[in-house]
């Protein structure tokens, strides 16, 4: 295997496991911006 | 207390107090969430067609996907942001890997900043292009084209698209680079304004485009494989002819996201319209950032989704690539009137939207130069204000030559124009994310939110959120670099030229900075401050509030200096020193504190109180508008007076409005204050800011007079006094004002506005009825002012 296969490998993985992780990360916020949303304290400085 | 003043102080230096914290006026989420959907909203004019050009009709999805992505980038600007009140790439790649790699990282925002300007420019100017040669081809199609113009344009007139593209683009980056030397902020009152009828676009656009859907069927874009990922000859750069693309999936899905990255540009307005947040901070920070995550998801995503599902294949890679939005207006069902109606509708959204994107890219690029300029990373003859404006001038120029020059260069290509802005917006995210991975190991301070997931090995803490955004945004910004050839060489200049500006300039700064800053310690004694109070400046109340700009128009200090006795009444003259978005920094050294500039102002100033013999104290404002820091910095400090010379920009009346405005946003309790302008020829005009006795016409007072004589003559109001009689007018103007007589009350007040009269209440006291005196009254305490004026007819 070539180097480059290999560099493109490894991009590839970090693409991937990037984005498994990214998308832990938008559940988890998600869920805190629903509470978020959903509390109507401060909201007068709207 | 006399330590702040100009006298012999044991060491003979000057205090000079510099406010560290900018005086804002705060906004609410929305408005923040406003101001930063004018620069990400409008990606969703070009983003679409620009991605769908390079990978083919699979591109939405990338899109989507992108947009989706944006909202854990979003988490890292706001734990960024948690950490520091300013966490833009600058601030917080500064802290996290030093200054070398923060002028790397800067260099590439403002590869992105400076880009979005032709960018949205060209993207206006190719939809204002479209609609012109489609209402010509519609009218021709009717008849409605003489022969003769056939003739002489050798078939239907069409205007050349890129030619006209660039024209507007000229003509709208010059207009804007005009309102900034002028220093004519936008207000977020502007942005809302704008996306409120974004707003109604992007409903009415979804609504009908899903009504189409309904009729006629539709679609959906084939699903991101590599089988489906069509790369354009241009969409490969270096990779052109190689295997790798062809031979993994997974890449090919890398270099489908990287082309559609630029639809994300402008996380980075979040962490400059942070400091500007109101209470409490942090939870409208994520408010604002659900707020732009959710409506450039549905405009940028789902507009660019549609747009495949509703326009034929030819059409929209032939005739709507780059104004996609335009084709999407054309395609719904219903007369053709209406969607050409609608879709100009959609060119005037979008002139304003992508309009509004150029001015925040020149007051963005100028904020961040400003910023690493504080720092001393740009020379100080940047940042040297304009003689009649007060703006940094050269740092917009050279700002504006180089969007200028990018426009010509590209000729109104928005394909070439988004894949080279792609490159900044990707490596400025890739800064930003490595350098916030760093801090989690080596910022102590105060942290108020961190992205999740983070997991604990043996008391180390593992940020897998934060490195799983890292990893995509890394591995994404590496491939690009191989498929965007224009992007990564023009990147790579560009950011290389200003990298080299910004260490050669920190160079000289250094060698100049040291030389200044033993000038200042003979001279000078800076204190830093948190905020500006009284007790910190070391002042009574009651002074006099100076405030000066340019060291060659002293005149009205040296008017306050000959009136005023320091002994009794303290002098402060200060300095506003303008940030915006980005600029103003925390924790600079002394010498940075206070350019060369400022010191030469300062030097003059004290140079003119010397020539009086007399004292006066030393401030430097931060703020965002010179009338609110004149205006907050005088309720800080207590002052009876402001004292100011005439603006070059504005009459004197409309400066004192402009202050008063600025007061009027302060909080209560405020006290009022006298503003007095002096004019070069030495004329004095004087305001009262705040409420107060208005000054009243002799007419006025007669009537008032006449009526209260009227109104004691009757039976059992024997002891009215005249503020009586007035405290019942207002009552009833303020009754009618507000209910039935508005639109009179109005109308009258402001015929007389333009006409320049006064309200004709000479007339109106003639008309009153002379009731016959009754016994002879015993005067009141309020008696008119005139004598001769006694009411008796």
């Amino acid at each position: 295997m070539s180097l480059s296969v290999i560099l493109v490998k490894i991009l590839e993985y970090m693409f991937v496991a990037g984005w498994v992780g990214s998308a832990v990360v938008l559940v988890l916020t998600g869920i805190e911006d629903v509470g978020t949303l959903l509390d109507r304290e401060d909201e007068h400085s709207r | 207390m006399s330590s702040t003043s100009n006298a012999p102080t044991g060491n003979n230096r000057v205090r000079i107090v510099v406010a560290t914290s900018v005086m804002l006026t705060f906004i609410s989420y929305w408005r923040a969430a406003a101001v930063i959907l004018n620069d990400l909203g409008s990606s969703a004019f070009y983003a679409g067609g620009i991605a769908e050009q390079a990978i083919g009709k699979s591109a939405p999805w990338f899109v989507l996907g992108v947009m989706l992505f944006a909202f854990a980038v979003r988490a890292v600007y706001v734990e960024s942001c948690s950490m520091f009140v300013r966490g833009g790439v600058y601030r917080v790649v500064k802290e996290a890997l030093g200054g070398t790699l923060a002028k790397l990282s800067v260099s590439a925002l403002m590869f992105d900043y400076i880009l979005t300007g032709p960018v949205s420019g060209v993207s206006a100017g190719q939809y204002i292009a479209g609609l012109i040669n489609d209402t010509i081809s519609i009218a021709d199609a009717h008849g409605l084209i003489p022969s003769a113009v056939h003739h002489l344009f050798h078939g239907t007139p069409q205007v050349g698209t890129n030619a006209t593209a660039v024209v507007f683009a000229i003509a709208v980056t010059l207009y804007f680079w005009w309102e900034n030397i002028k220093g004519i902020e936008e207000s977020s009152e502007k942005a809302l304004w704008v996306m409120q009828i974004t707003t109604v676009m992007v409903v009415m656009l979804l609504g009908w485009s899903f009504f189409t859907l309904f009729k006629v069927g539709g679609h959906l874009p084939p699903f991101p494989t590599l089988a489906n990922i069509h790369y354009s000859d241009t969409s490969l750069g270096f990779w052109k002819h190689s295997k790798l693309p062809h031979m993994f999936g997974i890449l090919g899905l890398i270099i489908g996201f990287g082309h559609s990255v630029l639809a994300m540009s402008g996380e980075e307005s979040l962490a400059q319209v942070y400091r500007e947040l109101a209470h409490p901070k942090l939870k409208n920070l994520k408010r604002t950032a659900i707020v732009i995550g959710i409506y450039s998801f549905v405009f940028t995503g789902l507009v660019s989704l549609l747009a495949v599902m509703l326009i034929p294949d030819d059409v929209r890679t032939k005739v709507y690539s780059d104004n996609l939005i335009a084709g999407l207006a054309m395609h719904m069902v219903g007369p053709q009137v209406l969607r050409l109606a609608f879709r100009a509708f959609v060119v005037v959204v979008g002139f304003l939207i992508l309009s509004g994107a150029v001015n925040t890219a020149i007051v963005g690029s100028n904020g961040v130069l400003n910023r690493v300029s504080e720092d001393g990373v740009l020379a100080d003859w940047f940042r040297r204000p304009h003689k009649k404006y007060g703006t940094t001038y050269r740092i917009i120029n050279l700002i504006v030559g180089l969007q200028l020059f990018t426009i010509i260069v590209s000729w109104g290509n928005i394909y070439t124009l988004g894949e080279a802005y792609a490159f900044g917006v990707v490596w400025s995210f890739v800064f930003k994310t490595i350098s916030m991975l760093v801090l989690r190991y080596r910022y102590k301070g105060e942290r108020n939110w961190k992205v999740p997931p983070n997991f604990h090995i043996f008391g180390v803490e593992i940020p897998i959120g934060l490195a799983s955004v890292g990893m995509v945004l890394l591995s994404t910004a590496i491939v690009n670099l191989f498929t965007k050839s224009v992007a990564t060489v023009s990147g790579i200049i560009f950011s290389v030229v200003f990298f080299a500006i910004f260490s050669f300039s920190e160079r000289v700064n250094r060698r100049k900075h040291a030389h200044t800053a033993a000038q200042m310690k003979e001279q000078f004694q800076l204190q830093q401050a948190e905020s500006v109070e009284r007790e910190t400046v070391g002042i009574r109340a009651g002074n006099v509030l100076v405030p000066v700009r340019d060291y060659n128009t002293l005149n009205h200090l040296k008017w306050v200096l000959e009136r005023t006795d320091t002994h009794e009444q303290d002098v402060v003259v200060m300095t506003a020193r303008i940030s915006q978005f980005g600029a103003a920094a925390y924790g600079l050294s002394t010498e940075q504190m206070f350019s060369d500039y400022e010191q030469t102002l300062f030097t003059r100033a004290v140079s003119v109180a010397e020539s009086f013999g007399k004292k006066i104290s030393l401030l430097v404002v931060p703020a965002r508008d010179s009338w609110s820091a004149i205006a907050q910095t005088a309720h800080n400090l207590d002052s009876s007076g402001v004292v100011t010379g005439l603006s070059s920009k504005m009459t004197t009346a409309e400066q004192a409005f402009a202050l008063g405005s600025a007061w009027e946003a302060i909080p209560e309790p405020k006290r009022q204050f006298v503003l007095q302008i002096v004019q070069t020829d030495g004329h004095v005009d004087t305001f009262r800011i705040g409420p107060h006795t208005p000054t009243m016409k002799n007419e006025d007072v007669v009537l008032l007079h006449r009526l209260w004589l009227n109104v004691t003559r009757e039976p059992g109001l024997e002891n009215i006094h005249h503020h009586d009689i007035l405290t019942e007018a207002l009552t009833r103007f303020a009754h009618d004002y507000g209910a039935r007589d508005r639109d009179d009350i109005v109308k009258e007040l402001r015929r007389h506005n333009v006409v320049g009269g006064t309200l004709p209440v000479r007339r109106i006291a003639d008309q009153i009825p002379t009731v016959q005196p009754k016994p002879v009254r015993p005067s009141h305490d309020d008696e008119p002012s005139n004598p001769e004026d006694d009411g008796s007819e």
